[in-house]
């Protein structure tokens, strides 16, 4: 039996939304199948109130064993670094954050929001909203650089604006059978089971990306999103197209660009004007390349890919 | 006020998604008075400000992740009457088939999750339907709350196919959508809806046939059907129905008695030039105003909301403004003063004739119940007899009348897996420019819209106006109680240390506190800087 506590700060519940639509495990199986034993959550707790209160309280004291602590949402500061923009339970929920963290075996943050802060820590960050351990790519964050949990381990990263349930169905089910010693994390403290590839690995549009054929509007069947809708699949690394959304597709299955949102930065440029879902290019060369790509190379591989490209490649290939 | 009235502070009051604190005074163990209180501010608005004029597009739907898809359709509306663009007949079905997907998971969602769970309370033990609430409804462990909670899951696999994912596509865009779906996607939606209805919505929830439970037009005709057949009278439907009046959830939680609805589903045929204006005229679900008190049906005009900072954690200007006039400024020191001062970060929403609106499921159906419609648009009566009948609204009309929207909403997304004419296009590329937009919806909880002003090629003023921030908000500058406030007079507290009672009317309403406090636009750029992190 692990104990499962689940807060949510400057968050608009969608992660918690995207881990209710898992299955196998499910969100129930987690429970019923895996002894996960989930003593409050905003969306799904029982208690109200002052048994909310005692409850956390009794986490703190250690009456109650936390195992893992998963936080959904920014840590906010305002005003002032004062938190009270964000008040729970009577008190700033930064301080609920910082008791609960000093006492659980493992601590989760689920989204871009706990992770790095996400939208709302966006530009001018009204909230003063931080992850749990960076600011975009600043490490840190509101519990530190040097924090580790009870277990030893820092902050467990999941991205993602939301990020996949399975992602976090999967962490959870390693930590709760044994396995957490297997989770080994990248440099942003993403397990890197998931987060080694890029969008891109599995992407049906990759024929097209390989012989620069490009979707040059939105509505249209046919080629590759990156090369002028902005599409940032080539260099986010995420398992979008292998792990599939909703068990049916991905957003650059379904002809959305991919919008970063497992990096740090995301959102990319802070949305400035003529930013959003177009690519950024020089002399028409996307400012932006596949990681390891140096520029003139990238020049002379379009340039071949293009000629070399056959005639299916320009036809509607996914057709009614 | 005499001496035994405590007052009882209720914080957080809980699974109304987002932190929701409520303050109840109580008298010979009746809430004789209540206040409402939104703790969370992220500040959206202020995000938008100056930035790509499509951002909206990618940061609203996380406003809410519960309605991103509702987020999405206003975002994308709101630019396309800015723009001027042109939406093709397959983009409007497409938009359509998002937003009633999204609609259509949260109906069990909410259900089994969110709002069935309090059945299982201690208050209820002596109940006859106790034993089986506990089995059926327990959290986790129930039948139907795991089966209710897990296909909650499936209506939006149709979004993904549509946007990649839900929550958070932006697939929606002016000028159309993204996608351009093909034959296997629209029979693959065929398969994952059928798979909804033949596993949930007609054996555990109706009992019957959607066709069926389609007959229903009366309270009369609704209780003769609870007991027509053992399967109906078992059904999740009529066992809630049932449970809910044996434990008097019918009899508190009635609320303002005067309601909105923006309307929405534009009519594929009839809203492909998008205009402010046009859009009532366009819309299948009839946009209103009910008002009990006089049995009145009117058009609802968006020109006519006003935002009332009083009570609210704003410094700006003291009378009740339009959204498009809003110079709002979050104020630093946000201290709860129930007196006569400020406690929440809600505005309070008023129709400048009507004042507070109560928003939601509830406040459509009994708009559908009027005669002020075109024939085309959707009518419905029962709700609106059932209202009439029980003498307004309560706890359990509130929630029953959210589960019956699950009747149209399903029958709407076959209508728009019909209408595809997958040769024909999903997109036409808009010119951007500057201009003022609106988009709205109806969220499966209620009224939602978008305004835009976009100036020099960025977005010069954004506001949202969500709809928990109707029925959450606090009081008007003159006095009358927010929509939720006024829901909690009368409910009677058996246990002043759970206060369940006050979590089945917050519920009732489906609020949803994390995209009410959204929140606004500071004056000057120089202001902002004081809410910068380093």
């Amino acid at each position: 039996m692990a104990n499962l506590l689940w807060l949510q700060g400057g968050a608009c519940s969608g992660n918690t939304m995207s881990f209710l639509n898992a299955e196998e495990p499910s969100a129930c199986d987690l429970v019923t199948d895996f002894g996960i034993n989930i003593l409050w959550h905003p969306s799904l707790g029982v208690e109200l109130g002052q048994n909310l209160k005692t409850l956390l309280e009794d986490c703190i004291s250690g009456k109650i064993k936390l195992d893992i602590f998963v936080f959904e949402g920014t840590v906010v500061n305002a005003p002032n670094g004062t938190g009270h923009w964000n008040r729970f339970a009577g008190r700033p929920m930064k301080d609920w954050v910082k008791e609960l963290s000093a006492v659980a075996d493992f601590v989760v943050a689920i989204g871009d929001c706990a992770t790095w802060g996400g939208i709302p820590a966006m530009a001018p960050n009204p909230s003063e909203s931080q992850g749990l351990q960076f600011l975009k790519r600043q490490h840190g964050g509101f519990l530190g650089k040097e924090f580790v949990s009870k277990a030893g381990l820092p902050v467990i990263n999941i991205p993602g604006c939301p990020c996949h349930p399975d992602w976090v169905t999967q962490i959870l089910v390693a930590v709760a059978t044994g396995r957490a010693g297997d989770l080994t994390l990248d440099q942003f403290q993403r397990p890197k089971t998931f987060f080694q590839s890029f969008t891109q690995t599995g992407c049906t549009r990759n024929m097209h990306f390989a012989y620069k054929v490009s979707t040059t509007e939105f509505g249209q069947r046919n080629g590759c999103l990156f090369y002028d809708l902005g599409c940032r699949g080539p260099m986010t690394h995420s398992p979008c197209n292998r792990i599939l959304w909703n068990r049916q597709s991905s957003k650059t299955r379904a002809g959305m660009p991919c919008l970063g949102c497992t990096e740090p930065e995301f959102p990319f440029f802070d949305l400035a004007p003529g930013t959003v879902f177009k690519t950024q290019t020089v002399m028409g060369v996307p400012k932006e390349m596949p990681p390891g790509m140096e520029k003139m190379r990238y020049i002379k591989l379009t340039a071949s890919a293009k000629a070399a490209a056959p005639a299916w490649a320009e036809e509607d290939m996914f057709v009614v | 006020m005499a001496g035994n009235v405590r007052t009882l502070d209720i914080s957080p009051v809980g699974r109304v998604e987002g932190d929701l604190d409520v303050r109840v005074d109580i008298e010979d163990g009746v809430v004789t008075n209540a206040w409402t209180s939104a703790e969370l501010f992220r500040g959206f608005e202020i995000i938008l400000r100056d930035k790509d004029p499509q951002a909206g597009l990618v940061v609203t739907p996380r406003a809410c992740g519960i309605c991103g898809a509702s987020h999405l359709t206003c975002a994308s509306w709101a630019l396309d009457t800015a723009w001027n663009t042109e939406v093709p007949r397959n983009a409007i079905i497409a938009r359509n088939l998002g937003q009633l997907v999204e609609s259509l998971q949260s109906l069990p969602r909410h259900h089994y999750g969110l709002f069935m769970i309090d059945l299982i309370n201690k208050n209820y033990k002596n109940s006859k339907y106790y034993e089986m609430a506990v089995e059926r409804w327990a959290p986790f462990t129930g039948t139907n709350y795991e089966l209710g909670v897990t296909i909650s899951g499936r209506p939006v696999e149709i979004y993904a196919l549509l946007g990649g994912q839900w929550p958070h596509s932006s697939y929606m865009v002016p000028g159309g959508v993204m996608c351009s779906p093909t034959l296997t996607d629209v029979t693959r939606s065929w398969s994952i809806l059928e798979h909804f209805r033949r596993n949930w919505l007609e054996p555990v929830w109706f009992g019957c046939s959607l066709e069926r439970y389609e007959e229903i037009k009366t309270y009369e005709d609704f209780l003769a059907w609870m007991d027509e057949k053992p399967e109906h009278a078992n059904s999740d439907l009529a066992m809630f129905w049932k449970m809910a009046v044996d434990v008097g959830l019918d009899k508190y939680g009635n609320g303002l008695g005067k309601y909105v609805t923006w309307g929405y589903l534009p009519h594929e045929d009839k809203y492909q030039k998008p205009t402010i204006d046009g859009r009532n005229a366009a819309v299948w679900m009839p946009s209103g105003v009910y008002d009990s008190k006089s049995d009145t049906h009117k058009l609802m005009n968006q020109g006519l909301t006003r935002e009332d900072v009083q009570h609210a954690w704003y410094s700006e200007g003291s009378g009740p403004v339009h959204p498009f006039d809003r110079t709002t400024a979050p104020i630093q020191k946000n201290d709860v003063d129930f007196e006569k001062g400020k406690y929440t970060w809600a505005t309070a929403v008023l129709h400048a004739e009507n004042g507070h609106l109560e928003a939601g499921p509830l406040a459509r159906q009994l708009v559908y119940g009027g005669g002020h419609m075109e024939k085309w648009q959707q009518q419905d009566p029962l709700v609106l007899d059932m209202y009439k009948k029980m003498g307004g609204a309560s706890v359990a009309l509130r929630h029953f009348a959210r589960m019956h929207e699950a009747k149209a909403i399903y029958r709407k997304i076959e209508h728009c897996l019909r209408e595809f004419k997958l040769s024909e296009p999903f997109y036409k590329k808009p010119v951007e420019k500057d201009g003022r937009g609106w988009g709205a919806t109806e969220a499966i909880r209620g009224a939602l819209c978008h305004w835009i002003e976009v100036e020099g090629g960025k977005i010069k003023n954004y506001q949202i106006i969500a709809p928990t921030t109707w029925n959450v908000g606090p009081r008007s500058g003159k006095g009358e109680r927010g929509p939720i406030e006024e829901a909690l007079i009368g409910t009677p507290i058996k246990d002043i240390s759970d206060p369940v009672e006050v979590g089945h009317v917050a519920r009732s309403y489906d609020s949803c506190l994390v995209c009410t406090v959204h929140a606004h636009d500071a004056k000057t750029g120089k202001e902002l800087a004081r809410f910068r992190t380093t």
